[in-house]
C-alpha cells in the first residue's frame, strides 16, 4: 500500500486523488470491468449512452453522500440491507425523473433504468469508499466513479454509432452513400466494441509498467 | 400480449438470450465461466432462484398494483430477489447439504445478478400472467446457464491454447460472447413459419 | 493520513441490540419512502402530460389537418367512452377531426412479435372509406437493414394507402381478413404486398392489421354516430 503511494504522482490533494482515481486509474469499466450489463446494452447510440451515464452518475453521487451521511449510525449487521435501500429509493427518483423528462429516451433504456440499481459499480463504491469516508470525499468519488463510468459509455455508444449508424447523436457523418455496418448495432456488435477497447486499455497499461520499470531500477 | 407459453419459452431460452442478446447477467457470466463444473452449478442455482423470485415478484407486483404503489415496485423487487436467495439458501441447506456444498459461494453471489431482477420487471412490463411468467423465468434463466455452460466448455478448451498476453482474460470471453451473440443471432424469427 | 482517525471510531461497537437495528432500518426507509413519494407527486403531472403530447403529436402526423383530437377508451362491454387517464393501459381509438368538425379518421394502435421484437404501430381507419388509409411503426426493433424496412420501404407503405377493411352484413366480422402475400402476388385491396427480403416482419404487419381491425372495427361501427359528433 505505501509502496504503491511512493509510485503514483503526488496530486495537488487527496480529495482531488479521489476523484481522478475514479475517472481514469481506476476506471469502472475499462479497469475494474464492472457494470458491464449496461456498458453493452444500452450504448448501441450515443444519446441513450449519454442518459444512461447521467442517469448512473446522479443515483452514484446521491447515494455516496447519504450512505457518507448515516455511516456512523447503521449498524454493521444491517448496512448492506441499508445501502441497497438507499440505491434502490435514487433509482426509483431517476426512473420518475427520465420518464417526465423524455418518454423516447425511457421507452429506449427501457427496464436498464431500473438495473441501475443491481450495477456493482454503486453498491461496490457505497461499501468501499463511502462507508468510511465523510460526504464531501463520498460526493467527490462518486463524481469521479460516474464520470468514469459515463466516459467508458460515451467511448463505446460513440464507435458503435459511428460504424454502425454512419452518425454521431443521430448526425449522419459520412453522407448518404455510406452503407452502415450495421452489426455494431446489435448485440454482437456490443462485445467486440467492448473487447476492443478493453484491449486498447491493457495493451496501452502493459506498454506503460514496462517503461516505468526500466526508470525504477535506475531511480 | 397474449403469447402462447411454447414461443415465449424459445424466445426467452434462445432468440433473445437473456446474456448473449439482452446483456444480463454479464458480470457471473465474464466471472464464472471459467470451469465447466463450477458453471453448471451456478447455472443451476440461478434457473432455481430466478423461477422463485419470479413466482414471488408475480404476486408482488398484484398487491401492488391494487394499492396503487408501483412507485415501490424496484425496492420491493430487490427486497424480494435479496431474500430468495437467503431462502433458498437456507432451503437447500436443510435438505439437501451436499448440493449447498457443491454451490457453495455462487447462491449469495445471486443477489447481485442483473439477471434476476431483470426477469421480475420484464414480465411485469410486458403483462404477462402467472403461466406466462413462470414459463419466461424458466426459459431467461436457462438460458442464462445454456450460455454459461457454452462459454465454459469454450474456455477449457482455449486453456492450452496460446494466446496473446493482452487478450487474455475479459476481453478474450468478451470477443468469444459476441461470436456466440452472432451464432445465436440465427435463432431470430425462429418459430414463425416462414 | 485520515485513517488513523478511525479505528478508534470502530472499535468499541457492541453487539446492537435489535430494536436499535430496527430503528436505524425505520428512520432510513422514512427518509427514502418520503424521497419517493415526492418525486412520484411531482412527477406525476409532467409524466402525463408527456405521454399525452406524445400520442397527440403521432396521432397529428397520421391525419394531416387535424385540429381537434378526442381520445376514447373502449370499454368491456364493447361501447366507448372519453378517456380520462391516458396510461390506462385499455384499448383506446384516436378520433381526429378538421376544423369544421367533421371525423378525418380514427387511429387505432396495434402491436404484433415481428423478427427480433414486438413491434408497435399505429394506423388510420376512414369510416367513410371503410379502409385502413394509413400505417405508421412507432417502435420496433426488427434488424437493421432489412426488417427495419417496413418503416421506410416506399412499395410496402403505398399498401396502406388504401387498404380494405370491410365488415360484413352483420358488422361483426370484417369481411376478408387481411393478409400479407408474398412479395409481388397482391392480387385483392385487403392484401399486404411484402417487402422480399423481410417477409416476417411484413407478415408481422399484416397480423397486427388483421388482429386489430378485428376486434376495432365493429366497435368504431356500433359507436360511430357518437365518435363521429364528438360525444
Amino acid at each position: 500500500m505505501h509502496h504503491a503511494h511512493g509510485l503514483v504522482e503526488p496530486s495537488p490533494s487527496e480529495s482531488m486523488e479521489s476523484f481522478l482515481n475514479g475517472l481514469w486509474k481506476q476506471n469502472p469499466v475499462f479497469v475494474q470491468v464492472l457494470g458491464m450489463c449496461p456498458t453493452l446494452a444500452i450504448t448501441n447510440s450515443v444519446r441513450n449512452a449519454l442518459a444512461m451515464g447521467l442517469a448512473t452518475l446522479f443515483v452514484l453521487v446521491c447515494s455516496n453522500a447519504l450512505v457518507a451521511l448515516v455511516r456512523k449510525l447503521v449498524p454493521r449487521q444491517v448496512r448492506i440491507a441499508t445501502y441497497i435501500l438507499i440505491i434502490a429509493t435514487f433509482v426509483t427518483i431517476v426512473d420518475y425523473m427520465i420518464k417526465a423528462i423524455s418518454v423516447p429516451v425511457y421507452k429506449a433504456l427501457g427496464a436498464f433504468i431500473a438495473l441501475i440499481v443491481v450495477n456493482c459499480i454503486i453498491l461496490g463504491r457505497a461499501e468501499a469508499f463511502a462507508s468510511k469516508n465523510p460526504v464531501g470525499k463520498s460526493i467527490l468519488d462518486g463524481l469521479g466513479m460516474g464520470i468514469g463510468f459515463f466516459f467508458a459509455l460515451l467511448c463505446l455508444g460513440g464507435v458503435r454509432e459511428i460504424l454502425g449508424a454512419g452518425a454521431f447523436l443521430g448526425y449522419p457523418l459520412f453522407g448518404p452513400n455510406y452503407q452502415p455496418w450495421v452489426l455494431f448495432l446489435l448485440p454482437p456488435g456490443g462485445f467486440f466494441t467492448l473487447a476492443a477497447w478493453l484491449l486498447v486499455f491493457t495493451s496501452w497499461q502493459a506498454r506503460k509498467k514496462r517503461r516505468q520499470a526500466p526508470a525504477e531500477v535506475q531511480s | 400480449m397474449n403469447e402462447s407459453l411454447g414461443h415465449i419459452f424459445l424466445d426467452s431460452l434462445l432468440i433473445n438470450n437473456f446474456v448473449l442478446s439482452v446483456f444480463l447477467g454479464i458480470c457471473p457470466f465474464i466471472g464464472v465461466s471459467g470451469k465447466l463444473a463450477t458453471a453448471w452449478r451456478m447455472g443451476v442455482s440461478v434457473i432455481f432462484v430466478i423461477t422463485v423470485s419470479s413466482i414471488l415478484a408475480y404476486g408482488t407486483n398484484l398487491l401492488l398494483v391494487n394499492f396503487h404503489a408501483e412507485y415501490l415496485r424496484i425496492i420491493t423487487y430487490i427486497v424480494i430477489i435479496a431474500s430468495t436467495v437467503q431462502m433458498v439458501e437456507m432451503f437447500i441447506k436443510k435438505t439437501s447439504p451436499a448440493l449447498f456444498r457443491a454451490l457453495g459461494i455462487y447462491l449469495p453471489l445471486i443477489t447481485t445478478n442483473c439477471a434476476v431482477l431483470g426477469v421480475a420487471l420484464f414480465q411485469t412490463a410486458r403483462e404477462y400472467n402467472f403461466a406466462q411468467s413462470v414459463v419466461f423465468a424458466i426459459g431467461s434463466s436457462a438460458g442464462f446457464a445454456l450460455a454459461l455452460v457454452i462459454m465454459a466448455v469454450i474456455r477449457e478448451r482455449l486453456e492450452l491454447s496460446d494466446i496473446p498476453h493482452t487478450a487474455k482474460g475479459t476481453a478474450l470471453v468478451l470477443m468469444l460472447a459476441g461470436i456466440l451473440s452472432l451464432a445465436f443471432m440465427g435463432f431470430a424469427g425462429m418459430g414463425q413459419g416462414g | 493520513m485520515s485513517h488513523a482517525a478511525q479505528p478508534p471510531k470502530t472499535a468499541p461497537v457492541q453487539i446492537p441490540a435489535s430494536a436499535m437495528m430496527i430503528r436505524v432500518m425505520g428512520v432510513v426507509s422514512l427518509v427514502c419512502g418520503l424521497l419517493i413519494v415526492i418525486t412520484y407527486q411531482g412527477t406525476l403531472q409532467p409524466i402525463r402530460r408527456n405521454q399525452e403530447t406524445i400520442l397527440r403529436e403521432s396521432v397529428a402526423q397520421l391525419l394531416p389537418g387535424v385540429q381537434k383530437q378526442i381520445i376514447y377508451q373502449v370499454q368491456p362491454d364493447g361501447s366507448v367512452r372519453i378517456l380520462d387517464d391516458v396510461q390506462a393501459s385499455v384499448p383506446k381509438l384516436f378520433a381526429g377531426y378538421n376544423s369544421s368538425g367533421a371525423l378525418l379518421g380514427i387511429v387505432i394502435e396495434t402491436s404484433e412479435r415481428g423478427y427480433a421484437d414486438v413491434i408497435k404501430a399505429m394506423y388510420v381507419y376512414s369510416p367513410e372509406k371503410q379502409a385502413i388509409v394509413d400505417f405508421k411503426v412507432i417502435e420496433l426493433k426488427e434488424t437493421p437493414g432489412l426488417g427495419d424496412k417496413i418503416t421506410s420501404d416506399r412499395d410496402f407503405l403505398a399498401n396502406f394507402r388504401n387498404l380494405e377493411a370491410k365488415l360484413d352484413a352483420a358488422r361483426e366480422k370484417l369481411l376478408h381478413a387481411i393478409v400479407t402475400v408474398k412479395h409481388g402476388t397482391k392480387k385483392n385491396p385487403w392484401e399486404v404486398d411484402a417487402i422480399s427480403g423481410a417477409t416476417i416482419s411484413s407478415r408481422a404487419v399484416g397480423r397486427m392489421l388483421d388482429k386489430s381491425a378485428r376486434q376495432a372495427l365493429p366497435v368504431i361501427a356500433r359507436n360511430l354516430g357518437r365518435i363521429q359528433r364528438g360525444e
